[in-house]
């Protein structure tokens, strides 16, 4: 260890550490734009410049390691000050068009101008202009203009997505950032960039232009894209998803997503498929009933059937409380063996980065939650062949559009009845006699186990009938803590879709077993009663980061189905 | 003059550029020497002669070779930089031109001292003609065995590269130059690590000056103890001194150094056109700190004396200035220049760069303020040791001493204020 003084205060560091890791640790922001603990030392902005005992000049804390001994100033004169000279140069060419700019309010230079700016120009000169649109990929937009020349883009490209194909040309202050001749950014990770870039020159080609950010609440949740589960932040205004970015966790993601996930997985919550309260098919066409009619329709409609001639589908999509009172009630209560999932993997879509070829958030949790057959019941192919042969005439199916599956589908109508819980308009509700609509992941608390056996928590991000962002402790952003309903955004469409579980827990309450949930953390407490790998614990444990629960059970892909 | 002085770079002899005039005149004899000794031995002889850099910071180069590792199992390389592009500069083209193989020897040697394979010879782009001319003795040195396989019959093997330059002032500086000679943006590098541990693709390196490594034969035949008694004890050796600006003669002078700048300016530049006065001269090439002619009495072409008299030796590319000069004019042209050649990489260097030169301008346009004088100090205050590399103190150290030994200059310049209608309310 090094012992180290920084302001005043002695420390006892990693002596492998630079002074910006070491401060860092120790709580304290050196401040800077080029320096990213995951990307190699550039050490160009000179904004962490600090002063050392017995160095000349002012040091750059980004590529200074630390020393026994060593004296660091932070706040001094002489620091203070060049820090004003390099944010007074970073903004003398700067556009300065804040006011039409997608990073205000999330943009470093901006705020680092309010906390070490001197706040006036002296700047009287024409400023250099350069390119304002430039597509450097499918995803990513570039404003030269606003670029500080950080170089974190380029190091993101060489170094995590392997992608070399950025770089800068010109001199001085003509200096642009572009493409190689003949490459585009369009690696899976290219909108990473976008976080990274200290400025607001790398924009979302999805996300420019449609909200200013703090017109957005984030919460915070977890990728369903793939078995990952990337942390990352929902973006939500006037209850409507508007990007998804991800979120530091060193665990699980690092600070990265892919741009899959962050452009896929979100859009089917703000859709016009999206389903409202519940659905009955009566002649032939799916009518809009209310939940009491319908909840009491699966409940007679189930009984007209043997035991072994119901079979039930749970759902890798779904969350661990939505599968364990799924597996409850069709078990113990319906009383079927015959329960299984169905997984989705695209064997060969997966690198050694994030993104892995399952591509559904919880299938290990299905599988630990006990979404698997019975002792003599049918598995997933014995469920599809008795279908087939009309051995299994009702089948109830969680949140899976399973009728987009070729084989599946083709065995579906010969089924008597057919339930479905889903958020959209699909495949599988176009054959379905009675359709719940439940919430999509961003409108329900919940967890989800990723493929090494990390629980994470989901939470609502978006309003539905039932939940109100303010009473049911939704983050807020300025609008929902400000806005009245005379304003723009005071008046959200709200879907009438309920989490699966509740579904699920009036079902068996109708049928007559005493379930109690109110919120899905009652759900969770009784896995944790129930199921070894959760005992222990709650909601408050797994916090904002997860954690790992041993998974016994590791999911088959022996049945291959995308 | 020429009875006091010897010249050992670029001596009087006709044809020295051609290899047997070069070998019938003492030439490889250095080589050979050096061969026979021990490598330790031959860098012990640099840093005991006192050579100092002739690439603009005068450090030591004896101590420099010894920053090269002794055990490592990576190949070590030697740079030989010959980009040559600040302004005022002109004397390594003499050495192409006029004794190649003095370089060549020089550069052998030096390998051999530091064991070194492979040494590059980086050459300013825009020398065509001096490349062209390098190549034609580098091939003949590889023809007689003094480059190349076993040179000289000995154990020793190195290979000299001659790599061209593609028109960037910053590629002279030496981490940029290594990152132009693999192939990289011209960026200079964060330092540390320094190019000894971690220089040209990540092995020990040690980048020299051409006149600096020219110098290295000189020391070998002459020995230490000789070589160290020509000119200033404390930086001695001959020096080429480039001349150039409001003198009869410009060009570049071979002279030991020491020799007082008024010397140079009336003895071997011929005094200047019209015997007018010296209003300014800058030194050693444009980055170094401007002086007023009444700073020149004393002041002596070597590191403690330019000190003292507030400047720098640099590269001892004198620019001479008569009284007529247009002092404004002049430092906005050496501003457009570093504004042009920074490299764009580090934000005081490349935003402070134009913003000094584009204020020059309306000096220069008489459409300054009385506070652009202080506004242009405070900027290459702030560009001034807070960068990379030395290009941001380049800019700021001629602007800041122009305004303080000329600050009568920029005030002519202020446009005289009128005063200011805030709200026309005239109509
Ligand atoms: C912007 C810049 C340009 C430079 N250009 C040259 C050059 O053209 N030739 C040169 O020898 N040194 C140049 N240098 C100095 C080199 O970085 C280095 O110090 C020198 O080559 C070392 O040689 P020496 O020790 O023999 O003097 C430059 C430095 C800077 C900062
Ligand atoms: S585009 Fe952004 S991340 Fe890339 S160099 Fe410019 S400021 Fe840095
Ligand atoms: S000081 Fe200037 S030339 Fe040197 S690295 Fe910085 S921007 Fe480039």
């Amino acid at each position: 260890m090094a012992k180290i003084t920084i302001d005043g205060k002695e420390y006892e560091v990693d002596p492998k550490l630079s002074v910006i890791q070491a401060a860092a640790q120790q709580g304290i922001e050196i401040p800077h734009f080029c320096w990213h603990e995951k990307l190699s030392v550039a050490g160009n902005c000179r904004m962490c410049l600090v002063e050392i005992e017995k160095m000349p000049k002012l040091a750059i804390a980004c590529a200074t390691q630390v020393a026994d001994g060593m004296v660091v100033k932070t706040m001094s004169e002489k620091v203070i000050k060049a820090r004003q000279a390099v944010m007074e140069f970073l903004l003398i060419n700067h556009p300065l068009d804040c006011p039409i700019c997608d990073e205000a309010g999330e943009c470093k230079l901006q705020d680092y101008s309010y906390k070490y700016s001197v706040g006036y120009s002296r700047f009287e000169e024409d400023k250099v202009h350069k390119p304002k649109r430039v597509e450097l990929g499918p995803n990513v937009m570039l404003d030269v203009e606003r670029c500080i020349m950080c170089s974190r883009c380029i190091r993101f490209s060489d170094e995590i997505a392997k992608q070399p194909v950025l770089t800068f040309t010109e001199r001085g202050t003509h200096v642009v950032l572009t493409t190689f001749p003949g490459t585009v950014l369009d690696n899976k990770y290219s909108m990473n960039v976008i976080e990274l870039c200290p400025v607001g020159a790398l924009t979302s080609r999805d996300f420019r232009f449609k909200s200013r950010v703090w017109e957005m609440s984030a919460t915070e949740s977890v990728c369903t894209g793939c078995s990952r589960g990337c942390n990352m932040n929902i973006w939500v205004r006037n209850n409507e998803v508007l990007r998804l970015t991800p979120r530091l966790n060193e665990d699980v993601n690092s600070s990265w997503m892919c741009d899959s996930g962050r452009l896929n997985t979100f859009k089917f919550v703000n859709s016009q498929e999206r389903l409202n309260n519940s659905l009955i098919r009566k002649e032939g066409t799916l009518v809009e009933t209310g939940w009491d009619e319908a909840i009491a329709k699966v409940v007679s409609e189930l009984r007209v059937f043997k035991k072994t001639e119901i079979a039930a589908i749970g759902s890798a999509y779904a969350t661990n409380e939505d599968n364990f009172v799924f597996q409850k009630l069709m078990k113990e209560i319906v009383g079927t063996k015959n329960i299984d999932f169905v997984p989705h993997m695209i064997e060969g879509d997966e690198d050694d980065l994030l993104i892995r070829a399952d591509k559904t958030p919880n299938s290990s949790g299905a599988l630990q939650v006990g979404v698997k057959p019975a002792d003599g019941g049918l598995d997933l192919k014995g469920i599809i062949k008795g279908i087939g042969e009309g051995s299994i005439k009702a089948l109830y199916v969680l949140d899976d559009d399973i009728a987009a599956i070729p084989e599946i589908a083709s065995v579906l109508p010969t089924l008597q009845l057919l339930i479905v819980h889903s958020s959209v308009k699909n495949h599988t509700t176009e054959l379905a006699d009675i359709v719940l609509s439940c919430s999509a992941y961003a409108e329900k608390h919940g967890t989800f186990t990723n493929f090494e056996g990390r629980v994470q928590r989901i939470r609502p991000a978006v309003a539905t009938v039932e939940q109100d962002r303010a009473l049911d402790g939704f983050a807020m952003s300025r609008w929902d803590k400000f806005a009245s309903p005379n304003d723009r955004w005071g008046r959200p469409i709200k879907k009438d879709a309920r989490p699966s579980w509740r579904i699920l827990g009036a079902i068996a309450g109708a049928m007559g077993a005493k379930v109690k949930y109110t919120t899905a953390e009652d759900v969770f407490k009784e896995m944790t009663e129930r199921i070894p790998a959760f005992k222990g614990l709650s909601y408050l444990k797994i916090g904002s980061r997860g954690t790992m629960i041993k998974t016994s059970e590791t999911v088959s892909s022996s049945v291959q189905m995308a | 003059m020429n009875e006091v002085m010897e010249t050992y770079i670029l001596p009087d002899i006709k044809d020295l550029h051609k290899l047997d005039v070069y070998e019938a005149n003492g030439g490889y004899k250095a080589l050979r020497k050096a061969l026979g000794m021990k490598p330790e031995e031959v860098t012990d002889e640099v840093k005991k002669s006192n050579l100092r850099g002739r690439g603009g910071a005068c450090f030591p180069t004896g101590l420099k070779w010894t920053f090269m590792p002794k055990q490592t199992t990576k190949p070590k390389y030697l740079c030989v930089n010959g980009d040559e592009s600040e302004p005022g500069t002109f004397k390594d083209r003499q050495i192409f031109e006029l004794n190649p193989h003095l370089l060549l020897e020089g550069t052998v040697i030096a390998c051999y001292a530091m064991g070194i394979t492979t040494a590059y010879l980086y050459i300013r782009g825009e020398y065509g003609k001096w490349i062209r001319m390098m190549e034609k003795a580098l091939a003949d040195a590889y023809a007689k065995g003094y480059v190349g396989e076993k040179i000289l019959g000995s154990e020793f093997t190195t290979n000299v590269v001659i790599h061209k330059g593609a028109g960037a002032y910053i590629c002279g500086e030496e981490s940029s130059l290594m990152n132009s000679i693999e192939g990289e943006r011209g960026y200079p590098r964060v330092k540390p690590p320094f190019p000894a541990q971690n220089g040209l693709w990540g092995c020990p390196t040690t980048i020299n000056n051409v006149e600096t490594i020219s110098n290295v034969p000189l020391i070998i035949n002459n020995g230490w103890e000789r070589y160290s008694k020509i000119g200033a004890p404390k930086h001695p050796g001959p020096i080429l001194v480039g001349v150039s600006g409001h003198v009869n003669k410009p060009g570049v002078y071979e002279m030991p150094t020491g020799v007082p700048l008024l010397e140079i300016i009336h003895k071997y530049a011929q005094g200047i056109p019209g015997n007018k006065a010296i209003k300014a001269v800058i030194p050693g090439g444009s980055s170094t700190m401007i002086l007023r002619g009444d700073q020149l009495e004393g002041a002596k072409m070597d590191a403690d004396s330019m000190k003292a008299a507030g400047s720098s030796v640099g590269t001892a590319g004198m620019i001479v200035m008569d009284e007529d000069t247009d002092l404004i004019k002049v430092i906005t042209r050496i501003s457009k220049f570093y504004y042009h050649e920074s490299c764009g990489q580090c934000t005081p260097c490349r935003e402070g760069t134009g913003w000094l030169w584009k204020v020059l301008k309306r000096f220069e346009n008489n459409d300054a303020r009385r506070e652009d004088i202080d506004l242009l100090m405070d900027v290459a205050n702030n560009i001034e040791g807070n960068t990379i590399c030395a290009l941001g103190d380049a800019a700021a150290w001629p602007v800041q001493s122009m305004i303080r030994r000329f600050r009568d200059e920029f005030e002519k310049r202020v446009k005289v204020a009128e005063p200011r209608m805030l709200a026309d309310a005239s109509a």
